[in-house]
C-alpha cells in the first residue's frame, strides 16, 4: 500500500486540510479584518474584503470610548484571581483525592458531579444569595462563582496527575523522617508541574470567557469583556470596526496562551482521562 | 530503613486502611466547603424554591405551591418547543460535530508532520470567548452587508435572513455550534487515535485489512471510551447552551432558537418568575444525570484497558 500514489494521497489530504482551515479560521480572519477597517467600510455591498488602509483607531475607541480597558483590566482581575485560587484548592484536593484515596471513588465523583449542574439551576439560588448579602455587580461573586466551579475540574485532572507519579520517592521522604506536608509539598508538587500548568492555563480560559454568570451576577461597576460586547452591538450607530477590535482584545490571550502551551491543552480539555505518548 | 512513619511500599496504592487518612481529609475540606457552597446549598434552596410561588417583583411573600410549578410547565407550550430546541442542538451535536469532528481526527493522524501546529489553529473556535464567536457570525449572517450573502448573490441565490428567519435561525445557531465545538472533538479523538496500541493495529495492516477496515473494524471500537468521554462532556455543555444564543437571537424570532436554559433563563431573570424557573431547572437536571448515566454506561461496558491510563 504505502509509497504507491503516495503523493496524489498527499496531496489530496493537504487539499482537505486546506478546506478545513479556510472554514474554522474564515471568520476570525473577516473579523480581523473588520477591526483595522476605517469607518466608511464597514458596511458596504458589495463587502470590503481588504481594508483601504489600516484603521487602528478602531483599538483606542474600543478601549477608551467603550470601557474595554475597564473589561479588559477587570476580565484580568477575576480571570487571575479564580485561577489561583481554584489551582490553590484543587492541588490539595487532588493529591489527598491520589494518595490518600481520600473517601474513595465516592468522593472523586462526587467532586466531579458538579459539571452535572446546569447553569440556571446555580444560577438562580445564588442570584438570590449573592442579592440578600448586597453582593451583586461585585468581584468577589464573580471569582468565588468561577472557583467553584473550576475546583472540580482542577481536581479531577491533578488527581490523573498525581496518580501517574510513582509514590516512591514520597514514600522515602517520609521515611527519612519528612512530614506527610513535606512530602506532597517539596517531592510532589514540583513533580506534578506540567498539570498544574494544564490546569491553570483551562481555568484561566474558562474564566475569562465565561458568559452566564456574568450576565446574571454583574451589571456596571464589574464589567468583563464578555458581557460589554453583545452591549454594542444594540442601537442605530453600531461601529462595527471598534466592536471587531474589542473582540479581537478579548480573543488574544487565550489564542495565545494556547500557542505557547499548546502541548498541555489536551490532558486539560480532555479532564485528564487523554494520557498523550510522548 | 529505620522504622518509617508509616509502613511504605504497601502503603498508598491500595485499599486497605490507609495511613494519613486525617492528612487526606484535611487537604480536601476547602475543595468539599465550595462543593457545599456551589452544589449542595443551590440544589437544596432550588428544590425549594420550585415548591413555592416566587416572584421577585411583586411585593407578596413566597407562599408553598405545591406541585403546581411542575404541573404548569407541562402544559406549558414554550417549556416543550424548547425541549424542542435543545434536542435539536444535542442532535447536531452526535450527527454532525463527532462524524466531523472524527474525519478532522483521522485526517490530522494521516498528516503526522502537520498534526499538531494544525490542531492548535483548529482549536482557536472553541477556545476563544462564546460572545467572539457571536459577533463573528453577525457579521457574517448579516443580511444585507454581510460576506455569506454576498457570495450568494454572486452564484444568483436568493438571499436568506439566516438568524431573522424562522426557519433558519435554528439551523444557523447549530452552524455556529459546529464550528465552535467540532474542533474540541477532534482534539479529543486525535489524542485518542494518538494514544491506541499500535502492535494490533500493525498486525491487522499485516493480515493484509486495508486501512478503511482497520480504521472501521478496529479503530474505532477501540476509540470508545474516548468517544464517551467527549459524548458525555459536549452533552452537558450542549444541554446549557446560553451564550450564543443570547448574542445572536435573544431567542427569537419568536421562540425558535430559544432552548431549555434560555426559556428558563428569561423565566427567571426577565420575569423573575422563580418558582417556575427553578422547576424547569430542576426538571433539567434531571434530564441531564439520566442522559449522562446512560452515555457512561456506554463507555464503562467496553472496558478501559484501551487507555493506558
Amino acid at each position: 500500500m504505502k509509497g504507491r500514489g503516495f503523493g496524489l494521497r498527499e496531496a489530496l489530504l493537504s487539499l482537505a486540510l486546506a478546506i478545513a482551515l479556510a472554514f474554522f479560521l474564515a471568520p476570525v480572519a473577516w473579523m480581523l479584518i473588520t477591526a483595522v477597517k476605517p469607518p466608511g467600510e464597514w458596511l458596504t455591498s458589495p463587502p470590503v474584503f481588504w481594508p483601504s488602509h489600516f484603521y487602528w483607531r478602531n483599538f483606542s475607541e474600543a478601549l477608551i470610548r467603550w470601557n474595554g480597558l475597564k473589561g479588559l483590566v477587570d476580565s484580568f482581575i477575576v480571570a487571575t484571581l479564580s485561577t489561583l485560587l481554584s489551582v490553590l484548592v484543587g492541588i490539595f484536593a487532588a493529591y489527598a483525592l491520589a494518595r490518600y484515596r481520600t473517601g474513595g471513588e465516592n468522593l472523586s465523583f462526587t467532586i466531579l458531579s458538579i459539571l452535572f449542574m446546569p447553569s440556571v439551576a446555580v444560577g438562580i439560588p445564588m442570584y438570590i444569595f449573592w442579592r440578600r448579602l448586597g453582593l451583586l455587580d461585585s468581584f468577589s461573586a464573580l471569582i468565588f462563582q468561577y472557583t467553584v466551579f473550576n475546583v472540580p475540574f482542577v481536581s479531577w485532572v491533578l488527581k490523573s496527575f498525581f496518580e501517574d507519579l510513582n509514590p516512591a520517592l514520597e514514600e522515602s521522604a517520609l521515611a527519612n523522617g519528612a512530614t506527610r506536608w513535606q512530602a506532597f509539598v517539596d517531592i510532589a508538587l514540583p513533580l506534578a508541574r506540567p498539570g498544574i500548568i494544564a490546569v491553570a492555563l483551562l481555568s484561566f480560559i474558562f474564566s475569562w470567557n465565561e458568559f452566564f454568570f456574568a450576565v446574571i451576577l454583574t451589571r456596571a461597576r464589574v464589567t468583563t469583556l464578555p458581557v460589554i460586547l453583545p452591549t454594542l452591538m444594540e442601537g442605530h450607530d453600531i461601529r462595527w470596526g471598534s466592536i471587531a477590535a474589542m473582540a479581537t482584545v478579548a480573543a488574544a490571550p487565550v489564542v495565545l496562551i494556547a500557542f505557547i502551551l499548546q502541548r498541555y491543552l489536551v490532558r486539560g480539555l480532555s479532564f485528564g482521562t487523554i494520557h498523550e505518548r510522548d | 530503613m529505620t522504622a518509617p512513619a508509616f509502613n511504605a511500599p504497601a502503603g498508598w496504592p491500595t485499599r486497605r486502611a490507609v495511613p494519613g487518612r486525617r492528612f487526606g481529609w484535611l487537604l480536601v475540606t476547602p475543595a468539599l466547603a465550595m462543593f457545599a457552597a456551589n452544589c449542595i446549598f443551590p440544589l437544596v434552596y432550588a428544590v425549594l424554591i420550585s415548591f413555592q410561588h416566587y416572584q421577585m417583583l411583586i411585593p407578596v411573600p413566597p407562599r408553598f405551591a405545591g406541585l403546581a410549578n411542575y404541573v404548569a410547565i407541562f402544559s406549558d407550550p414554550l417549556f416543550w418547543s424548547s425541549l424542542k430546541v435543545t434536542l435539536w442542538f444535542l442532535a447536531g451535536v452526535i450527527f454532525l460535530q463527532f462524524p466531523a469532528g472524527f474525519a478532522l481526527a483521522l485526517l490530522l493522524d494521516r498528516l503526522p508532520k502537520r498534526a499538531d501546529l494544525a490542531a492548535t489553529v483548529l482549536l482557536i473556535p472553541t477556545i476563544i470567548a462564546p460572545s467572539v464567536v457571536a459577533f463573528q457570525w453577525i457579521q457574517l449572517y448579516n443580511y444585507q452587508f454581510g460576506p455569506i450573502n454576498f457570495l450568494l448573490g454572486l452564484a444568483g441565490i436568493a438571499r436568506p435572513t439566516w438568524t431573522g428567519s424562522p426557519s433558519l435561525a435554528l439551523p444557523s445557531l447549530m452552524v455556529v455550534d459546529f464550528w465552535e465545538w467540532t474542533p474540541f472533538i477532534m482534539l479529543l479523538l486525535l489524542a485518542g487515535l494518538r494514544a491506541l496500541p499500535t502492535d494490533i493495529i500493525e498486525a491487522a495492516r499485516v493480515d493484509g485489512s486495508s486501512a478503511w477496515q482497520v480504521t472501521l473494524r478496529m479503530r474505532l471500537p477501540l476509540l470508545r471510551p474516548v468517544i464517551g468521554i467527549a459524548a458525555v462532556l459536549r452533552v452537558l455543555m450542549s444541554f446549557k447552551l446560553f451564550d450564543i444564543i443570547y448574542v445572536l437571537t435573544a431567542g427569537g424570532p419568536g421562540a425558535a432558537t430559544e432552548n431549555l436554559a434560555y426559556f428558563t433563563y428569561i423565566q427567571a431573570f426577565r420575569y423573575f418568575n422563580l418558582g417556575y424557573a427553578s422547576a424547569l431547572a430542576i426538571l433539567q437536571l434531571i434530564l441531564v444525570i439520566v442522559l449522562a448515566k446512560a452515555l457512561l454506561a456506554l463507555t464503562r461496558q467496553s472496558g478501559r484497558q484501551v487507555l493506558p491510563a
